[in-house]
């Protein structure tokens, strides 16, 4: 489990893959080549880097007018420069028209920003983009998902958005996990007690917390959704129904992520009860990757505690 | 020349004529800053541009992106003159179900070939097309109508940065300089001059010219389009407009059109009131009498 293997080096492999095959994939930059671990991309296909230097802006409404020519533009920087910064360019000029856009955006939750503290950790990218309609959003788990959802994006028509770590990203799935992109992904089955839907970084703490309740005699079901949007809102019901009890957990902002996109399917279809584990709306700080999601909400134990607390609601009128 | 000029002044002549049937039709939108660019929009499709309104979406077409996109009815009018759709639809101007938005939406109107009217994109948009061009080693050229207002948005600048960086001469940046914007002259409202200097700053070679000259306008896009679809790696400059040198190698350009907001409507003209204002019955008939041409059936 301390094994760590670069979201960002997975990403730039599953572009290196589908650039082969399609000349008309290109990478946007604002000055985030380093960032993005591209220098061997752009060794490789030096015209297929479109540099605009710092100006996100720019570079998200560049990467419009190269979708209209017929191109497929991953424009990729940090996250919350490519979804607070560049939002209404991304809304008006790649969402509404429907454009053949990939959005890359690293540093995702206050793992991913860890030591560079708030300016750098970006737990509201989710919730931003759920709200702006005809955009897919991936938050792969992995260095290997992450180049499969490279792969992936370049076949979904329209605006896809991905979203990765650090480049210090500890690995989930050894081997060629599958990875189908708008499908729930359930992970283990051991018993009803208590669904724990998650994704990203705090996968490995969900399979942590599966183990630790069922030493204590409760059976755990595990699903992975990488696809927040669309979300498999059928899957999800399904497993809602079936637990009557469910945790989700995410290292993004409480409001406006999964945890509340999970919430929205059982408020229409599966009335259970559900905790949100994630930030609490509050501004994080500094500090190592782990230290950081113990922090601020996101523990082994507070995965622990909200299962069991939510196990006790079951039945009851909420 | 001659007879080319009159009819592209016909032919604007109608493009407002047009504008003022949509807006007083629609009982909303924007008259005055359609006014100011009618020539330059006219110039445009009925004379520069390579495009085939039989088939909107042919690939390798000229693309045109009216950054100022509150000014659409000039663009729909020139698009419905044109061919693409029927001039009677500009009736349905800001209605419900029309394919002609309160401001410009590639996806629901034929020949509109970007999405605007959240002000200062259209460069960056451009910028993207010009650059997918040239990889695809095609000779279509974007054209790019920004006003002057909306020169006070940062990202302008940032795309401006870009074009001459990336040598882009498949483009032409066009400015709708009509000196006002919604709250004022552009200089009260945002300190928008020295303006040339600023483009030439930014490594621009820039053209200034008679928004409302047709002979100027024609000569000048005429010569910049004939500059772009050469490969821009030649070197082989001529001047733009007379008495200036030629741009250099790779040099972007811009054209400032000096322009009148409301152009062509005499009470409309220098009256900023008119960037968003429905003519009374009054004021319709007035410029229906002014602006000579066919209606809208």
């Amino acid at each position: 489990m301390n094994k760590q293997e670069s979201t960002r080096v997975g990403f730039m492999q599953g572009l290196d893959a589908v650039a082969e095959k399609d000349d008309r994939i290109l990478l946007v930059s604002a000055d985030s080549l380093k960032a993005m671990r591209a220098d061997l991309f752009a060794a490789k296909y030096p015209g297929r880097v479109i540099e605009v230097g710092i100006a996100e802006q720019n570079a998200a409404a560049t990467a419009a007018g190269l979708a209209i020519g017929g191109m497929i533009p991953y424009f990729a920087t940090y996250a919350g420069f490519i979804t607070m910064r560049a939002c209404e360019q991304i809304r008006t000029f790649i969402a509404y028209p429907e454009l053949n856009v990939k959005l890359v955006g690293i540093n995702g939750g206050i793992a991913g920003g860890e030591r560079e503290g708030v300016t750098h950790q970006f737990f509201e990218d989710i919730g931003i983009l759920r709200t702006i309609p005809n955009v897919t959003i991936l938050v792969p788990a992995d260095a290997g998902q992450a180049r499969q959802a490279a792969i992936a994006a370049a076949s979904i028509p329209g605006p896809v958005y991905i979203r990765l770590g650090s480049g210090r990203d500890p690995v989930v799935f050894e081997g060629n996990t599958p990875f189908n992109p708008g499908k729930i992904h359930i992970l283990q089955q051991k018993g009803r007690d208590i669904a724990l839907f998650g994704n990203g970084i705090l996968l490995p703490r969900l399979l942590a917390a599966a183990e630790v309740l069922g030493t204590r005699g409760l059976g755990v079901t595990v699903v992975e959704v990488h696809t927040v949007k669309p979300l498999d809102a059928e899957g999800v019901a399904l497993v809602l129904n079936e637990c009557g009890a469910a945790v989700a957990a995410e290292d993004h902002n409480i409001i406006g992520g999964l945890g509340s996109a999970i919430m929205e399917v059982a408020g229409e279809n599966a009335p259970v009860p559900i905790a949100r584990i994630g930030l609490r709306d509050r501004f994080p700080g500094s500090g190592p990757p782990d230290a950081l999601l113990d922090r601020y909400g996101m523990g082994l134990r507070d995965i622990v505690d909200a299962a069991v607390a939510t196990i006790g609601r079951k039945g009851r009128r909420a | 020349m001659i007879e080319r000029i009159q009819r592209l002044t016909t032919i604007a002549t109608q493009l407002r004529r047009d504008v003022v049937n949509a807006v007083y039709a629609a009982k909303d939108g924007h008259p005055g800053p359609c006014m100011s660019a009618a020539d330059l929009v006219a110039a445009l499709y009925f004379d520069i541009l390579h495009v085939n309104p039989e088939n909107p979406d042919w690939m390798d077409r000229d693309r045109f992106i009216l950054s100022k996109g509150h000014a659409c009815p000039i663009l729909y009018a020139a698009l419905a003159r044109r061919g693409y759709f029927p001039p009677a639809e500009l009736k349905s101007l800001r209605t419900l179900d029309s394919r002609l938005q309160g401001h410009p939406v590639m996806k629901k109107t034929p020949g509109v070939d970007a999405n605007s009217g959240s002000l200062g994109h259209g460069l960056s948009q451009g910028c993207g097309l010009a650059l997918a061009a040239r990889r695809r080693g095609v000779d279509s050229l974007t054209f790019v109508l920004t006003g002057d207002g909306e020169l006070e948005e940062g990202i302008v600048w940032e795309a401006a940065m870009s074009v001459a960086k990336f040598k882009l001469t498949n483009i032409v940046a066009i400015v709708d300089n009509n000196g006002m914007q919604s709250g004022g002259t552009v200089n009260a409202v945002g300190g928008l001059y020295p303006l040339r200097e600023k483009w030439e700053a930014f490594g621009w070679y820039v053209a200034e010219l008679d928004g409302h000259d047709m002979g100027q306008i024609i000569t000048a896009l005429e010569k910049a389009a004939i500059r772009g679809r050469a490969s821009s790696e030649i070197g082989v400059e001529m001047p733009i407009i007379p008495r200036q040198p030629p741009p250099g190698p790779g040099q972007p350009i811009v054209i400032i059109a000096h322009t009148i907001k409301g152009k062509g409507v005499p009470y409309m003209e220098g009256d900023n009131s008119w960037h968003k204002r429905v003519p009374t019955d009054a004021e319709y008939q007035l410029a229906m009498s002014l602006l000579k041409g066919l209606d809208l059936e």
